[in-house]
């Protein structure tokens, strides 16, 4: 090959390649960057409206007329899963169970989910009042310590008490009402609710750096108690980092990126000498023969 | 060929002149393995025990898009402890040793480094919350088993065996590293609401007078099934 074009051939190869680095670079920043804009908020959907039907819950992303996600037959005391989502605003719409996924929803509410946070959207109240409400969840726990909130959903009992060993999580708790999350010591506890004339139990194992939500529902004859894991952490928080390397691959101190820029300089010397060498001493070398 | 023929402006030269010219030619190419040498050193040294700088923000999937989905209640039942790690992307498949806390309150790290180990006062994996495994990136004299932690990227999936022979299976969502003094304990080991795991071992500068890197790498991924 022509060296003079091989020559420029690789000077254009090395200013591609470099090109192409640095555009890659810049993607880099730019992919970087609007990832750092958005973040995953969760969302679960429950129904406890003891004489609502059935219904079928949509999750749509707020805008989008098709569902991202269709609960299906979601019945009083149901509670659904976290859903993950990203950050922004959702609109949740009820629907009577089998209703077309077209058809005017019976209630729907927005809600805008911040990036790291949790919430729970209940359809709550009587059938003749039933709204959608969005609770704040908890995330965060105190140290060696788990946190216990009630959700009030019997309509047949107006007063209930709730309690959690002797612990009293919620005094004289109407219809719909939520409390606030209390700290309560981990360990097996007896969740007992009280309402004028039915009661209700459950035992529940309660771990440090885990969230609970105790539900009380209509049953028959009597009131029943669900536990929900909000959310669940370490029981310990571990302190500081983990010293997981003895640095046998790690850098030498005496390391320097130096001698390797010099050698690759001093190849380029060397090379550029080569090439002169070969063009320059081409004449006369055809004299000589 | 004569060679005067295709190097009529005398600028050209053919393969045989530079055959004639060996020396010359000889100095090229010592010049360009030279400066492949030294690019390639660069490449490679500028690789290790470089500062510690985030990766990714973390990023998640989002929720499948359709019409129809069950109602996925929470999961109440109690998932076996883990025993196995496989991770496919990076060569990773160890069985699994308990974790504690060091007396200071750390976390406990495997004491071998080619094993990793689970923290048994995080979540297991599958449940909810963040399951915590730590290995090693390096020993003294090699690399440990999460020396290529480093190098997984979204989407990597990485499996759990449990002790009934179940397999959780999760997807990365992020990987950063973090100075060892900012490290985001709420992050890795704080409330969850749904199945999560979280991969650590070291990165960053080691330094010598601690014997200790001076930064962590941890793989943040969530359950896919």
């Amino acid at each position: 090959m022509n060296v003079s074009r091989k020559a420029a051939w690789l000077t254009r190869l090395v200013t591609a390649s470099a090109l192409a680095l640095g555009v890659a670079g810049l993607f880099g920043a730019a992919a970087s960057a609007a990832s750092a804009s958005t973040g995953t908020g969760y969302l679960r959907l429950a129904h406890l409206s003891p004489n609502t039907p059935a219904v079928d819950v949509y999750l749509y992303s707020f805008g989008d007329s098709s569902a991202m996600v269709v609960l299906h037959h979601v019945a009083y005391g149901d509670v659904s899963a976290y859903e993950s989502v990203a950050s922004g605003e959702y609109t949740v719409a009820m629907r009577a169970a089998g209703a077309s996924a077209s058809s005017k929803p019976v209630l729907s509410t927005t809600i805008d989910v911040v990036s790291g946070d949790a919430y729970t959207v209940a359809g709550v109240g009587p059938f003749a009042g039933l709204k959608l409400q969005v609770l704040d969840d908890r995330l965060t726990t105190p140290t060696h310590k788990a946190l216990v909130r009630v959700i009030q959903a019997s309509m047949h009992q107006t007063s209930v008490t709730v309690t959690a060993g002797s612990k009293t999580l919620g005094s004289d708790l109407n219809f719909t009402t939520v409390t606030r999350y209390k700290a309560v010591n981990p360990g097996t506890v007896t969740v007992t609710a009280t309402g004028t004339t039915e009661h209700g139990s459950t035992q529940y194992t309660l771990a440090a750096g885990t969230i609970y939500t105790f539900v009380v529902l209509d049953d028959s004859g009597h009131l029943k108690v669900t536990g929900l894991v909000d959310s669940s952490g370490a029981n310990s928080m571990p302190q500081g980092g983990a010293q997981t390397g003895f640095g046998g691959t790690a850098a030498r101190p005496g390391d320097s990126l130096l001698p390797w820029a010099a050698a690759a300089a001093a190849g380029l010397l060397v090379a550029g000498g080569g090439l002169v060498r070969l063009r320059r001493r081409r004449r006369p070398a055809m004299h000589a023969r | 060929m004569p060679a005067e023929n295709d190097t009529p402006a005398g600028r050209h030269i053919s393969p045989i002149r530079v055959v004639r010219r060996p020396v010359a030619a000889a100095i090229l190419v010592c010049g360009i393995l030279a400066v492949g040498a030294g690019v390639t050193g660069l490449a490679l040294a500028s690789q290790t025990g470089r500062p510690a700088t985030p990766v990714g923000k973390p990023t998640f999937a989002p929720i499948p898009v359709g019409k129809q989905a069950p109602v996925p209640l929470p999961s109440v039942r109690r998932v076996a402890r883990p025993v196995a790690l496989v991770i496919p992307a990076i060569g990773v498949s160890t069985t699994l040793v308990h974790l504690g806390l060091t007396p200071s309150g750390a976390l406990q790290v495997p004491s071998s480094t080619s094993v990793a180990g689970w923290y048994t006062g995080s979540a297991r994996p599958g449940a909810i919350g963040s399951a915590v495994i730590a290995g090693h990136i390096d020993s003294v004299s090699g690399p440990g088993v999460f020396f290529r932690l480093r190098l997984l990227h979204r989407g990597s999936r990485v499996y759990v065996r449990r002790a009934n022979g179940s397999v959780a299976v999760f997807e990365v969502t992020a990987v950063h590293t973090y100075l060892k003094s900012h490290f985001p304990t709420e992050a890795v080991y704080g409330p969850e609401p749904d199945a999560e795991l979280r991969l650590i071992t070291c990165g960053g500068t080691f330094d010598y007078a601690t014997g200790h890197y001076l930064s962590n790498v941890i793989a943040y991924a969530t359950l896919v099934q």
